[in-house]
Parts: C-alpha cells; structure tokens; sequence
C-alpha cells in the first residue's frame, strides 16, 4: 500500500518539480524560445498574402482585395505552373543529391580522421577542411564560376584537366545544364565536408574503447572494426541528423543557383527560391511568392514529420 | 553560488541580444532625426520653400539606382554642398541590374530614403505608394526653377499612379532648353566596332553596312591578330546579362529598319506586334548560328554576369558588340584612362538588304525616371528646396562642369573653356571621384541644352571643348574619315512619332502584361542561346521549339497593353 502512495505522489510532483529543478535551463531558453516565436511563428499570420491581391501601397493587412485560392491555381497551372513544378524538380534534385553526397563524404572522412593516429597531422587536416565553411556563399560562387571558367578567364579545372591531357578542348561546365546538379553538390561538399565530420568525429570519440578491444580479440582487421563498431555506434547521430536534414530538403541554397544560372542552364538551375526572387519579389507579386513559401512549409513539415515516424518504427531514435 | 552565476550570465545573454536590435534601431534614426530637428518655416506649401544655408546642416538619406560609384569622402563637390547648402547625402547606391529586387523589398518594407533616384521603367515605386506628389510644390512661387522645368512637358512628365495623373519623379536626361547642341556623342545602340579594327582595314566607308561585311571586318582581324595584349582576341560579345537582355533581343528590329520601341515593332497604322517569334528575328539568329559554327563570337557571352561583361570589354581584346553607348561608358571610360583610344568603339548600323537605317533617333525625355522625394523623408519642404536649389543655373554648372578656375575657365567671349591639364583630369577616374559626383549627376534633373549664357550643359557637348578634348588618336581618325563629331557616325534621326519610345510605356505591377513580358524574356534567354551554340543542323529545330514555347504565353496581354499605352499618348501628348 506505501509503495504505491509513494508511487502516485512522485508521479504528480514530478512535472511542477522538475521545472523548479532545471529553471536555470529554462530561464536560459527563454530568450532563443522568444526569438522563435516571434520570427518563425508571428509572420505566419503574413499567410494571408497569399489569399489577397497584395498592394504595397495599401499598408494595411485588412483593406487588400481578397482572392481566395485564385494564386495557388495561377502558381500550380498553366504556363507558370509547368515552370514552378520544373523548379520543385530541381529543388528536389539539388538537395538530394547534396544530401547523399555530403553525408557519404563526411561519414567517410570522419571514419579514416578517426583511424589517423598521428594527432598533429589529424588537427592539420581538420583545419584544413573545415575552413571553408566560413566563407561566405557569394564568395564561394564566385571562386566556383571562375574556376570553371574557359582557361583564359582563370579556369584552373580547365586548366588542369586539359595539362593532363583528359580533355583537348575546354569544357563549358556553366552553360550546360546536365552539369549543374552535379556543380551545386560539388560546391556544397568542398564548403561544408569538413565542418561535417567534426560532429561524427566527436560522437566517435564517445565509442567505448571496450568495444574496440573485443573486436580485437574476435580477430578484426581495421575495417571490420569500422564496420561493425564504428558505423554502429554513431547510427543514431547519423539517424537524428538525416531526419532534420530531410525537414531542409527544400532549402537547396540560395546563392548558388542566383550566380551560376543563366539561361542556358535554368532548365535545371532555376529552385523554387529564384523563382518567388524573379517572378515574386521583382514583379511585385507578393502574393505568388507568399504561395510558395506555404507550400515549401508545409510539405517539409510533412516530409520530416514522415521521417520521424518511420524512424520510430524501426526502432531508431526520434526527434520528437 | 553556482547558480547565481548561470543567472546571472543567462540574463546577461538575454539583454544583449535585445541590445544588438536596439543599436541598429539607433543608428538609423540618428540620419533623419537631424532633418526633424530642422523645424524652420515648418509650413507645409504654405508660402515659401525653406531656405537652405551652410549654418544649418541637414542630411538626406538618397538612394540612386546607377552604375557609377559613391564620391570618395574627400570630395569637393560634397564639401561645397555642406558649406553652402548645409545639405550631406547618404548614398545608397544600387546598380542597374539589382534594382528589381531592391524595389521588391523596399516596397515590402515600406521604409524608404529620403530621395529615391529610380530608373525602373514601370513606376513600381510610384503605384507602390513611395513617392510623394510634387504637384503642389511645383508653382512659380514655391520651387520656381523645377516649375520653370517641367511647365512645357507635365503631360509626358505626369504619371497616373490610381489617383489622377500627378508629377512624382523628375526625369532625369533629355529636358532640352535652348538649341539641343548634344550632338557630338551618341549615346545609343549600334553594333560597336573597335577602331583598331577600322584603322586596320584601311578605314572603309560605313555606309550600307551588312552583317556580313561586319562580320566579315571583324574576323579579317582576329585571323590577323589572335591575341591582344597576351589575351585571345573576341570577335563578338553577346550581351545578355540581368537588366541588359535587349543586348540579345533588340538588335532585329534595327537591322529590319525600325526604331527603337523595345519588344515591339509599330507599324503605319500605329498598331504593335512582338517581333520575337518573327521571320527577321530568325535571320539574326540564324546568322549568329553561323558565325558562331566559324568561331567568332564567345560563347561565355551567355554566363557571364554584366560586371564581367564590362570587366571584359575594359580589356580591349573585345572587337565588337552590340549594346548601347551608355551601358558600356564604364568600360570605354576604363581604356581610355588606361590610354588605349584605339581599342575604343565607334558605331555601325547594318541593315538587311539596303533598307535604310534607323537607330538613331531624336533623345527622348527620360520619363518614368528620376528623382523625387519619398514619403519617408521626415522633412519634404527641405528636401524640394534642396532639388529646387540644384535646378538653378549656379548649381547645375558646379555639378557638370565644376569650380570656376579649377575645373574650367571663362573666356573673353563668355565660353566656358578647359586647358589640357583640366582636360585630362575629367578622363581620370581617381580624379573624378574627388572632384565630381558622378553618381547624383547621374541622376539628378539636368538643364540639358545649353545655359542661359549659351554654353552647352556639359563639356562634352561643348563643340569646340568637345574637339579640343579629343586625344590625338582619335582626331585623326575623325580626319581619315572627314566627319567632325561621334554623332556624324549615324544616321540623321527624322521627327520622333508621338507615342515613341513603347519601351517607356509603364507595366503595372502583378498585370497579366508584365508577367508576359518577363515570360518572354525569359523564354528568349532559354532558347536563344542554345540556337546561337549549337550545330548548324539544329538551330531549326530549335528555333520550331521557340516559337512553339513563346505561343504558350499569353502575349495578347502584353501587346495589348503596349497598343493602349500608344492610343494614350496619341491622345494626351500632343503638346
């Protein structure tokens, strides 16, 4: 009878107590949880936009003409809607791409760093391939249109590839199109590859090194250990960052596509972000460009909510 | 203790980050608080503009929309300003080519600089609510010089934003006073030839010119001389960057003998058509696809953004182009400071089959741009005065050709004249950020013309200062080809139809013919392009696409909104 008195207080006290316990932690949240909330969640009353006829020099939300759903049809059909639903295609695309090839491309650094026993030689590559996150976009599109240049305007690719006698003629990487993809991942994995791997390294050194040392006895060479180990160990780091991951997949980057793409390439260049730019933001067409972002919103509340659910299903850590 | 401390420190965090939004908030309203702070007269077009003077200093917030740069913070126009104005500008300069984003924004803002200077054709800013209307400032009694100024055009100059047809913005080129002497520099399209070039092939006569014998001048060259200064020699330059489409749409209308109207051609019955999806556009095109196939024009024409096309033409190495003789002035500005004349352009005019050119025209009045005054500016009394005081004779000399006795001399019989240090002074672009705005002259409503005393408005326009200033290459090239000025290079302009310019007829924000528009230009870029790069054999095919993708878009719109802008200004400008 006790026990379970005893039981039943701990369970109702333990919500009010537990925030009389951590309020340290939570006063410190509250100026981040303040910011959120007033620039991810108040500007959703902006949705309204997308249901008017939005006039600038009208300032008032209220006294715009209302259209009810007359923007999302004009997006989704017609002329403009086989072009935003080309733009979904490459946003698509670009991330996805992005995403496979940064996450293989850091898993792997991480895990040859990791074997480096050499510390001064591990700290030097590190630095080495984590300093370009700290460029700005702009400049690294700049450094990536020049480098893909024609020999005469400064392109080293060109240069270098035709010295080793893999091409005779230079070869015009920013006017064709099915390069595109592929320049966009590129440059997304030269920036971000380094900065990457610091936090699957860091989960690599929580590894208990008993687990090395059975390994070792069950007779492992170093890449069964990696394998078997190493890969298992860090999986929930891994799963945790892939599913917040695929919340951004719609966010292919900005910078890129608005330097690098012309009109030979829009094809495959042009995301959803240079569109709400080119036919929202420079025509004046608020409306239109509000449209997209809803949509951008909601599917990728979809998409990670998806995620999460399939996470937990097979028995893997959830974000919520 | 521990506790205390994380507390103390999360409390700090917290007002800090609330401290970085106020500092910004701070130092934005310390520009126009000194504005406030100026109460004067404080009468809103009651009876008398406010005076400005050096003992009371105010500053304007100007946004200019150009390719120059800001003056250095030494200069000594800007000083003169401040002493005898009391007037500092705050420059927020925007380049041509980011404009349209800029505005998109600003009108999303809502917060804007105390003047805005823009160039955008559409008056987006205008039916955004961003100018005030100057209507009742422009009387004789309040802003005389600005009334004297736009009195004899207010039809043309007047812009119907939804609330009747008021004065917003003051044009900023082509308000002619007096005897238009501006006819020494010709400032629009042509297909640009490097003298070099001309010299090289003997000086041959302009007249009649083809694309075929263009082209052919131009790749006699390049075999003859495939580097120039250790760089490849460029036969053509497409221009086609952000802003600057119509370098790669606009070239057939003129070679089938039409003005400039933009994406139209108007025929005798005053009715506009696109010319896009035409047989003459295909001719170009097509022509272009064969020169490329013999590798004569660049073909990071398409890729490249305007910057660099300016940056590659101010190498020399670029033989010709086609474009307008104000969109490159930065580059042509660039070789002439580096001393190299010859690699300058001269323009040609090729037409099909011997119809008679007509790319010059008459200038056109700059409506739909230019300067006024924004309904952020805490002080609008102040700042008509300060636009009345620059539109006055005393000012626009200073602003245009400089300080009496440093910058030019009067002469026994009252014309202003420069000596050759003077002169090779104003072709240095170090100096010129010192010693002129370029920016806000750029900008700023111009007497235009000549001045009340008979001097042009500019040296350039002076004639016997335009001559004088000429460096020796390129009097002798005017010599070898006996004409006495640029403008003798074209052809003689007749009267300007009524309705003309159609590229100046506003495009209302979220219209069914703005989105057309902005549709065919970008199906232009998409297509026009591949056609020009690929394999002869294909360009039909390509071209079949084109036109096929250009009748899915709803062109009706845009034609129609040209058509009703030209049956406007029949009626309305017949003054």
């Amino acid at each position: 009878m006790r026990a379970k008195t005893l039981a039943l207080e701990k369970n109702r006290r333990s919500i009010w107590s537990t925030i009389i316990l951590q309020r340290e932690l939570i006063i410190m949240s509250v100026p981040l949880l303040l910011y959120k909330i007033l620039f991810s969640y108040v500007p959703v009353t902006g949705w309204t936009m997308a249901f008017q006829n939005f006039k600038p020099s009208i300032r008032s939300m209220w006294d715009q003409e209302w259209v009810g759903f007359d923007n999302f049809v004009k997006l989704f059909t017609g002329i403009n809607g086989e072009r935003f639903i080309r733009d979904i295609r490459n946003t698509l695309a670009q991330s996805f791409l992005t995403l496979v090839v940064s996450y293989i491309g850091s898993i792997l650094l991480a895990l040859l760093l990791n074997e480096v026993k050499n510390v001064g030689f591990k700290r030097v590559i590190q630095n080495i391939t984590y300093m370009p996150h700290f460029l700005s976009w702009i400049i690294v599109a700049g450094l990536v249109s020049t480098a893909l240049s024609f020999p005469s305007s400064g392109g080293i690719i060109n240069i270098i590839l035709m010295k080793l006698h893999i091409i005779n003629e230079p070869v015009q990487f920013l006017s064709n199109p099915d390069y595109f993809w592929g320049i966009v991942a590129g440059s997304h994995l030269w920036k971000e590859l380094g900065w990457n791997t610091i936090i699957y390294l860091a989960a690599m050194t929580a590894i208990d090194p008993a687990l090395y040392e059975a390994a070792d006895i069950d007779g492992a060479n170093r890449y069964r250990k990696m394998w078997h180990v190493t890969l298992p160990s860090i999986k929930p780091t891994i799963v945790i960052l892939l599913i917040m991951s695929i919340g951004w997949i719609l966010e292919a980057g900005f910078e890129i596509q608005y330097f690098l793409g012309n009109g030979l390439v829009i094809e495959k260049s042009e995301t959803i972000d240079i569109f709400v730019l080119k036919y929202g933001i420079q025509m004046g067409n608020y409306s239109l460009a509000t449209v997209a972002g809803i949509f951008k919103t909601v599917v990728s509340i979809i998409l990670i909510a998806t995620a999460n659910w399939i996470s937990g299903k097979l028995g893997e850590e959830k974000l919520v | 203790m521990k506790r205390f401390a994380s507390l103390v420190l999360a409390a700090a965090v917290a007002v800090s980050m609330s401290a970085c939004g106020q500092s910004s908030e701070s130092s934005n309203s310390t520009s126009t608080s000194t504005t406030s702070a100026q109460s004067t007269t404080a009468e809103s077009s009651g009876s008398s503009l406010p005076k400005l003077s050096g003992d009371n200093p105010v500053e304007f917030s100007i946004w200019i929309t150009t390719n120059q740069q800001a003056p250095a913070s030494d200069n000594k126009i800007s000083k003169l300003m401040k002493e005898k104005l009391g007037v500092t500008l705050n420059y927020e300069i925007i380049t041509p080519d980011k404009q349209d984003e800029k505005i998109g924004v600003a009108l999303a803002g809502g917060e804007y600089p105390d003047l805005l200077g823009v160039t955008d054709q559409n008056g987006r800013m205008v039916t955004g609510g961003a100018f005030i209307p100057l209507d009742d400032y422009l009387k004789p009694e309040l802003a005389d010089a600005l009334y004297e100024h736009v009195k004899p055009y207010w039809n043309r100059m007047a812009f119907d934003a939804g609330n009747g047809k008021h004065i917003y913005q003051i044009p900023n080129y082509n308000r002619y006073y007096g005897e238009i002497t501006g006819g020494t520099n010709y400032s629009a399209s042509g297909f640009w030839i490097q003298k070099a070039v001309l010299a090289d092939a003997g000086y041959p006569d302009l007249s009649n010119m083809t694309l075929e014998k263009y082209f052919k001048l131009l790749e006699d060259y390049k075999n003859k001389y495939p580097t120039i200064d250790g760089q490849p020699t460029i036969a053509f330059e497409i221009l086609c960057a952000t802003g600057r489409e119509w370098g790669l749409t606009n070239p057939p209308q003129y070679l089938a003998g039409y003005p400039n109207n933009g994406g139209v051609i108007v025929d005798e019955n005053n009715v506009a058509q696109i010319f896009a999806d035409k047989e003459i556009a295909k001719r170009y095109y097509k022509f272009l696809n064969e020169m490329n196939a013999k590798g004569l024009i660049d073909r990071e024409s398409f890729t490249q953004t305007l910057d660099q096309y300016l940056a590659k033409l101010a190498t020399g190495r670029v033989l010709g182009m086609y474009d307008q003789r104000w969109s490159f002035g930065n580059a042509h500005d660039a070789l002439v400071a580096a001393g190299k004349d010859e690699r300058t352009w001269v323009a040609t005019m090729p037409t099909y089959d011997g119809i008679a050119p007509y790319y010059a025209d008459r200038d056109v009045m700059n409506i739909n741009q230019g300067l006024g005054v924004s309904v952020s500016c805490k002080n609008p009394d102040l700042a008509v005065s300060f636009l009345n005081e620059i539109m006055k004779e005393e000012w626009q000399k200073i602003l245009s050709w400089g300080i009496e006795g440093e910058d030019y001399q009067v002469n026994a019989e009252g014309r202003f004249e420069r000596n050759d240090k003077q002169r090779e002074e104003s072709k240095d672009l170090v100096w010129r950020s010192s010693n002129k705005l370029m920016a806000f002259l750029d900008i700023m409503p111009k007497h235009n013309g000549s001045f009340s005393d008979g001097n042009a408005f500019s040296p350039d326009d002076q004639p016997e200062e335009f001559y004088a200033t000429l460096r020796p290459y390129d009097k002798e090239f005017l010599a070898k080809y006996n004409k006495k000025t640029w403008r003798d290079f074209n052809n003689q302009p007749p009267e300007n139809p009524v309705y003309y310019p159609c590229w100046s007829i506003p495009l209302q924000d979220g219209s069914e013919a703005q989105m057309a528009n902005k549709q065919l230009t970008d199906t232009s870029l998409q297509y026009l392009p591949k056609a020009i790069l690929a394999d002869p054999s294909e360009f039909e095919k390509i071209w079949s696409d084109y036109v096929a993708a250009i009748g899915k878009i709803n062109i009706k719109a845009y034609e129609d909104a040209i058509n009703a802008g030209i049956q406007d200004r029949i009626k309305n400008w017949g003054n």
